[in-house]
């Protein structure tokens, strides 16, 4: 991918953050009260509630698939302004693609599975 | 190329966080990339505490929900202390320096904001920093600060 992709990518995903990043700090604080919202049952939009409403989670998953993008990407642009070569940027670029896989895969489940809890 | 690592380490951070002497699109950039690694280290750490909702890392298939709740109660509870929420209050105002600033770096990427080019002439201020930019660098503080502010209410709020 050339570098000016991965930079295009990053400020797309940055704005798609705002919004999805919005909507999730709006459940969050503003819907009711926080204790409320961030216990695990009780309320509209209580932990489990809010992985239930499919349109709440499938927000969360592009919040997080986002996210992972954008921070990764950031990490990157950092280490390679640290130090440059070849080796360098392609060992960065393989180690952070493969967290960032990992991320999405561990985040993914906790958004798949807590959407299926009876 | 030949320098070592550390001290080339020791140069980056230098550059990259103390931006004395500098202007202030010297500071923007350094508040910008301490933001960033500030939040992107919350976003870890906020994966792996989201992921007791279900029941923790050993958890790849759906459990009963008393057990879930019992681990996500925990882990709120473990969480919920002032030490915990200073650190959000911290990364509130992070997050919100990011995200105006962003917007503004953004606009900038795409080529405005940027003000006309022209001749250079004493005392040689950067054309780059419009006006414009500077009031949304300032606003970006203005808004990290009211959403510390809000963040203080909310955790230590009566």
């Amino acid at each position: 991918m050339k570098e000016s992709t991965k930079m295009l990518l990053h400020y797309v995903t940055g704005l798609g953050i705002v919004i999805a990043g919005g909507v999730h700090l709006f459940t969050v604080f503003l819907t009711g009260p926080y204790l409320q919202n961030l216990a695990f049952s009780g309320g509209a939009y209580s932990v489990i509630s809010v992985y239930r409403n499919i349109i709440l989670a499938v927000t969360l998953e592009v919040l997080l698939l986002f996210v992972d993008y954008h921070a990764l990407n950031g990490i990157r642009v950092i280490l390679i302004e640290f130090h440059q070569g070849e080796a360098w940027e392609r060992g960065v670029s393989w180690i952070l693609i493969v967290a960032g896989i990992l991320l999405l895969i561990y985040g993914t489940r906790t958004i798949l599975i807590a959407n299926a809890l009876a | 190329m030949t320098e070592p690592l550390i001290s080339e380490l020791k140069k980056a951070f230098r550059g990259w966080f103390l931006p004395f002497k500098y202007n202030l699109e010297r500071w923007a950039y350094a508040l910008q990339r301490l933001s960033g690694i500030v939040v992107t280290g919350y976003f870890l750490a906020h994966i792996v505490e989201t992921g007791n909702v279900v029941g923790g890392l050993s958890v790849w298939s759906v459990p009963s929900t008393d057990m879930a709740r019992d681990i996500w109660t925990a882990t709120f509870h473990f969480l919920d202390n002032p030490l915990f929420d200073t650190g959000l209050v911290v990364i509130g105002f992070m997050l919100a320096y990011h995200t105006i600033n962003g917007i503004r770096l953004t606009l900038a990427e795409f080529g405005f904001l940027e003000g006309k080019a022209s001749r250079p002439d004493f005392p040689y201020e950067a054309k780059s920093l419009s006006k414009i930019q500077r009031a949304i660098f300032w606003l970006s503080i203005l808004f990290a600060v009211a959403t510390a502010v809000y963040a203080i209410n909310v955790f230590f709020g009566v």
